[in-house]
């Protein structure tokens, strides 16, 4: 028996659980997103119930789809190929099933403190102390277990998914005590520009240091399985890791360019930012390369289907996040809802999805029987595209429309009338999502538990 | 004075990234580079390549055509964007 099938035989308990979880908050956090979507439009809307008013639900909506959805769906996908890529077992599947049940703990005790009004209020970083140290402990049993596999592998070359995951907990678990203050129990802040500082280089990490990399992992392992060609280059693929590496660590000041950041540090997140086209466009050209000619494996697969398009939001997030960092367009496109469909295209259209896909992918693997549905996922596919892809106009509309307002010296309220035709679009657009997130949690569920399709 | 903090703490992520480089390099991770493109296709049973169907390729085009929309939106704001702010 293979390391693989053995792997197989022994279940694939932790790769289940972090499906699960993925699942499940990607269901919770859209309906908080739709909760606060709610109050754009209506702001009396359940002004009442003090647990989820617009100050508690967005950043309830912002942790849990960082924390509870994305980064679950992409570990998920790793605690399945990180095996097989290194010709080994999972290092301790007890371990792992372990390390999910405290994950969810931790985002579930994240949730509740906020809700209860024990946030931070720094943003991304809002969740209390003690969950922050929760959460960097969830960090460090997902470490344990990726590095002591990768100790006992029997494959000597590292494959660039394994550079990427790898780099990608080990970083984020550094860059969470940091961002967070964590020696400051009280505050969880420094004082002043420090503190913006940092705050920016953790909030922008987490996109950059977790996010990202974890998706491409994913995609450098799926694309080549569906499309049945081998990458394109892996020389390539590593030069684009320790590109990444290298350039994105500091570019966070790029979000603080109007304040007053010693200008050398605002000049690295510039050059940085747009440095970022290095490692962006050789991971495309990379996986386009590889899945070229091969558009009918992708479809054949619902989860290649959804990585692809992830790498498509891939390259326009990049390029508009390479573009945003250049002060002249970002006098126009920063402090108003550019910023938010910029980073829902980045969370939600690039790695959501490719978490999502990545689910898709070794859902069937992992289980040995087919997926539940393909018509759901299918479903959700189209659900999730359209809603996003509404999002990015919609947001993009009202951002020019506020920018261009406060660049003229144009009172604010005198633009709000003007927004609420796009503040409703956007609401009906995250009902598509929030139902594709619900719709994405039965086909889960059932293939994970009430599958009664012929094993494989 | 917080500079020192930062500088040492971006002189420290550089530090450990190269010794974590260098590793590779000795360990050999940087060689047999074509063996490693194939890593995630070992060990599976080859099946035929699947054709694009009617449905696949009207997906396709679909996907084609918001992908344009996103570009388009994008491209706009950043014209837009770089004759305005003056």
């Amino acid at each position: 028996m293979s390391p693989a099938e053995e792997s197989t035989a022994h279940g694939n308990q932790t790769a289940k659980a972090f499906t699960l979880t993925s699942a499940m908050w990607f269901a919770f956090a859209t309906t908080f997103g739709m909760i606060a979507a709610g109050y754009l439009v209506a702001p009396d809307f359940m002004a009442n119930v003090e647990y989820i008013h617009f100050g508690r639900v967005r950043p309830m909506h912002v942790n849990a789809v960082l924390f509870g959805f994305v980064t679950p769906g992409l570990i998920a996908a790793a605690f399945y190929y990180i095996p097989r890529l290194l010709r080994t077992r999972l290092y301790s599947e007890r371990l792992g099933v372990f390390s999910a049940v405290f994950w969810n703990i931790s985002v579930a005790a994240g949730m509740a403190g906020v809700a209860l009004g024990y946030s931070q209020g720094r943003e991304y970083a809002e969740l209390p102390w003690l969950v922050d140290i929760m959460i960097v402990i969830s960090f460090g049993l997902v470490i344990v277990n990726f590095l002591m596999t990768i100790r006992r592998r029997t494959e000597p070359i590292l494959y660039v998914s394994i550079w990427y995951a790898a780099a990608a907990v080990v970083l984020t678990a550094c860059t969470y005590l940091l961002g967070n203050v964590v020696w400051k129990p009280d505050t969880g802040a420094l004082a002043g520009i420090p503190d913006a500082i940092l705050l920016w280089f953790y909030g922008h990490n987490v996109f950059g240091l977790l996010l990202s990399p974890m998706a491409l992992a994913v995609a450098y392992y799926v694309l080549p399985i569906a499309t049945r060609s081998p990458l394109y280059s892996h020389t390539l693929s590593l030069i684009g890791f320790w590109s990444l590496i290298i350039v994105y660590t500091h570019i966070g000041t790029h979000h603080l360019l109007q304040v007053p950041v010693p200008t050398w540090l605002k000049t690295i997140s510039i050059v940085d930012s747009v440095a970022m086209v290095i490692p962006v466009m050789v991971f495309l050209i990379n996986i386009w390369y590889t899945v070229k000619g091969k558009l009918g494996d992708v479809h054949a697969d619902i989860g290649a289907k959804f990585i692809f398009t992830g790498t498509i939001y891939y390259f326009f997030v990049n390029i508009q996040g390479s573009m945003m960092a250049l002060p002249d367009v970002q006098r126009i496109t920063h402090f108003n809802n550019w910023v938010v469909g910029h980073a829902h295209m980045g969370v939600l259209g690039f790695a959501g999805v490719t978490a999502l896909g990545g689910l898709y992918f070794i859902l069937p693997r992992i289980t040995g029987r087919p997926l539940h549905s393909r018509f759901l996922a299918d479903f959700q596919y189209w659900l999730v595209l359209i809603g996003i892809t509404g999002f990015s106009i919609v947001l993009t509309i009202v951002g020019l429309i506020q920018g261009q307002a406060w660049y003229n010296g144009e009172t604010l309220y005198r633009t709000l009338p003007g927004l609420q035709p796009y503040f409703i679009t956007r609401l009906s657009l995250g009902l598509l999502i929030m139902v594709g997130a619900y719709t994405g949690l039965y086909n889960v569920a059932r293939s994970l538990y009430f599958n009664r399709g012929a094993a494989a | 004075m917080y500079f020192p903090y930062f500088i040492a703490y971006m002189a420290v992520g550089f530090a450990v990234s190269l010794g974590v480089f260098f590793w590779a390099l000795n360990r050999g991770q940087f060689k047999d580079q074509e063996r490693a493109r194939y890593l995630p296709l070992e060990q599976r049973a080859s099946a035929p390549a699947a054709k694009l169907t009617r449905k696949g390729r009207i997906e396709t085009v679909g996907l084609f055509a918001l992908a344009c929309c996103g570009l388009a939106a994008s491209a706009t704001a950043i014209v837009f964007a770089l004759t305005q702010a003056r």
